[in-house]
């Protein structure tokens, strides 16, 4: 930025020729300009040294703004909207923390206590024969959704086949007899609701498993996820304890995350718009099974929401009960925090397909 | 410090789900009332192990001192699979639910979700309906007077004064419902009734309040066309019930 150039190169300042004494000019308006910057510079140099420049305006700022957002955000707490999408958050976040304080407890005993071996004795050797043993053993893990994906990822651990254990994180929570008990109340006096259920949630799981076995590979699972099991000189009770809160605040961390999307669909969503969507049996059956994934109600309470949508025929709402334990927000959520992003992605969206595919099938044999 | 920070999540975790579920009720405005003892429970649990992580860390620093350069320091267990001592980082967020459980709890939901959701289906009573009681004005739930209105062909509640509790919600046009809403799990699966109140001036929305009245007549008393509406004589404000998801008859 330096005007030697012209300055100091003996050109005359004045010439006939015009464009040249305008380009001097110029170039002289630019050298003032240029020193003007630069004492500027130095001038806001002092200042920083000293006090900065406009204080009295940084330390009103520094005094008015916080308070300004505090009101401005708590202005919109109060907003129902908001405050309608908080209770909702938190009630998601309230009713799935005791199950996923279970979960999370039951995967830390299997890491501690249970020796590998057991599993490999339990379950048959041949991975294909393990998937629907696995499948049918979700029914013994009483609790929602959230607690199987902890166990599943405990399981894979303790050097159980994937296929296996992916049988059982789909079927576990919605077989188990608490939430078939909850949908044989829901539906009075239609038991086959309840046979239906129980059958395509159990070929869905086994379609999975096989389909992993299939296609599925080893690297889509985020290696970090290996636990170790107990390792000799260690307390079992220390390693426990430690895998158990290890497993809740992460597990916890993203429950919140599938929490606040569902409340966001949940508030931003009203529920008349459903009826558009019950006239035709086709859509009606992609509709319910996309509304359980963005709703993301527990496994144990879906059969009362099926059931109050009445426009829509059964074999819709059996999607929307198949699905909903095996996919939804907070599902994806937590599976990606658990087993990568690059597998909750693959896995979900294979799994609406084929849990669609096969409450169709079976609610068109049963209802 | 990472230590710490694990100690205070935890305990605040379940210092949040004991004030919500054992402190006070506010847990009402979120699940049933039968989650309260696996919520109390979790709380517990969770307080226990902050506590056993916060004293871990003390046996640790003296064992430390005993076998100086043992231990590579609390936290540090070698081989692990994965690191058990690092908090995750996502688990920060449990933050916001939990300080908002203990501090700034969020009210009950209320008329802004009920106008935005069609009234739910009462379900249908198979079995016949018992003669009303002779008390007058007699109070009734609103699933109870739906059910008269759309289903029992007897009409018995024709011209019977009725005593209906719940809150106000806005309707279009003007006029409001007197709403509940229901859960059957947990605020998530929210559903709502509704009775739309003719006469008198609608009060503020999401207040409680007591209408007396008479059914208000239009399409056929005892069918499914039959308006599921009051015009009411008088109107009563009410205390806000603890547990508001439910449709229960007024108390007193």
């Amino acid at each position: 930025m330096r005007d030697t150039g012209i300055r100091g190169s003996g050109i005359p300042d004045f010439r006939d020729s015009e464009t040249l004494e305008f380009g001097v000019v110029q170039a002289r308006r630019q050298a003032r300009a240029a020193e003007a910057a630069q004492e500027a510079q130095a001038a806001e140099a002092v200042s920083v040294r000293g006090l900065p420049r406009h204080w009295l305006l940084v330390l009103f700022g520094a005094a008015v703004l916080p308070g300004a957002v505090l009101v401005v955000v708590g202005r919109s707490l109060e907003e129902p909207a908001v405050q309608a999408w908080r209770t909702v958050c938190l009630a998601v976040t309230v009713q799935a923390l005791p199950f996923l304080l279970l979960g999370t407890a039951l995967s830390g005993a299997i890491n501690a206590f249970v020796p590998a071996s057991v599993f490999s004795r339990l379950l048959p050797k041949r991975p294909a024969l393990a998937v629907p043993v696995a499948g049918v053993a979700g029914v013994v893990l009483p609790g929602c959704e959230c607690a199987s994906v902890p166990v599943a990822n405990s399981l894979i651990g303790r050097g159980v086949t994937p296929a296996a254990a992916f049988a059982f994180l789909l079927s576990a929570p919605a077989i188990n007899p608490v939430v078939l008990t909850a949908t044989a109340v829901a539906f009075p006096g239609s038991p086959e609701m309840v046979l239906a259920r129980l059958l395509a949630s159990l070929v869905t799981a086994a379609a999975m498993g096989w389909l992993w076995l299939w296609l599925g590979r080893e690297e889509w699972l985020r290696p970090a996820v290996r636990h170790t099991g107990h390792r000799a000189g260690h307390s079992r009770w220390e390693e426990f304890r430690q895998g158990f809160q290890h497993d809740f605040l992460h597990a916890g961390g993203f429950l919140v995350v599938g929490a606040m999307a569902a409340a966001t669909f949940n508030v931003a969503v009203p529920r008349s718009v459903l009826d558009v969507f019950s006239g035709s049996p086709w859509l009606s059956v992609l509709f319910l099974a996309a509304l359980a994934i963005l709703l993301a109600v527990c496994s144990e309470a879906d059969a009362f929401v099926a059931a109050s949508l009445s426009g829509f025929s059964p074999v819709a709402r059996l999607a929307f009960m198949v699905v909903g334990p095996m996919v939804d927000l907070k599902l994806i959520a937590l599976q990606a925090g658990t087993f990568g992003r690059a597998f909750a992605v693959r896995f979900s969206s294979a799994t609406v397909v084929v849990a669609v595919v096969c409450s169709a099938v079976v609610g068109g044999v049963l209802l | 410090m990472k230590r710490f920070m694990r100690v205070a999540l935890l305990v605040l975790c379940g210092l949040g789900l004991l004030q919500t579920a054992l402190f006070t009720d506010e847990y009402l405005r979120f699940v049933k009332p039968g989650m309260r003892w696996l919520l109390i429970a979790s709380g517990v649990v969770l307080v226990g192990l902050g506590v056993l992580e916060a004293l871990s860390a003390r046996l640790g620093r003296k064992e430390r001192g005993r076998h100086e350069g043992h231990h590579e320091g609390p936290g540090e267990h070698d081989g692990h699979g994965h690191d058990h001592s690092r908090v995750p980082r996502v688990a920060w967020l449990l933050f916001l639910p939990v300080l908002s459980l203990l501090f700034y709890a969020p009210p009950a939901l209320g008329s802004y979700t009920a106008a935005r959701e069609p009234a739910k289906v009462v379900a249908v009573q198979d079995d016949g309906f018992d003669p009303l009681p002779a008390t007058s004005p007699l109070p009734i739930t609103l699933t109870g007077f739906t059910q008269r209105v759309q289903q029992d062909r007897s009409r018995a509640i024709k011209g019977r004064a009725v005593q209906l509790t719940g809150f106000v919600s806005p309707a279009d046009g003007g006029g409001w419902y007197l709403t509940r809403i229901l859960i059957s799990c947990c605020a998530a699966d929210a559903t709502t009734l509704k009775v739309r109140v003719y006469g008198g001036t609608p009060p503020k929305a999401d207040t409680w309040v007591t209408v007396t009245g008479t059914w208000h007549p239009g399409g056929t008393l005892g069918t499914s066309s039959a308006a599921v509406a009051v015009d009411a004589r008088s109107l009563k404000k009410v205390r806000k019930p603890s547990n508001a998801y439910m449709d229960a008859l007024p108390l007193g």
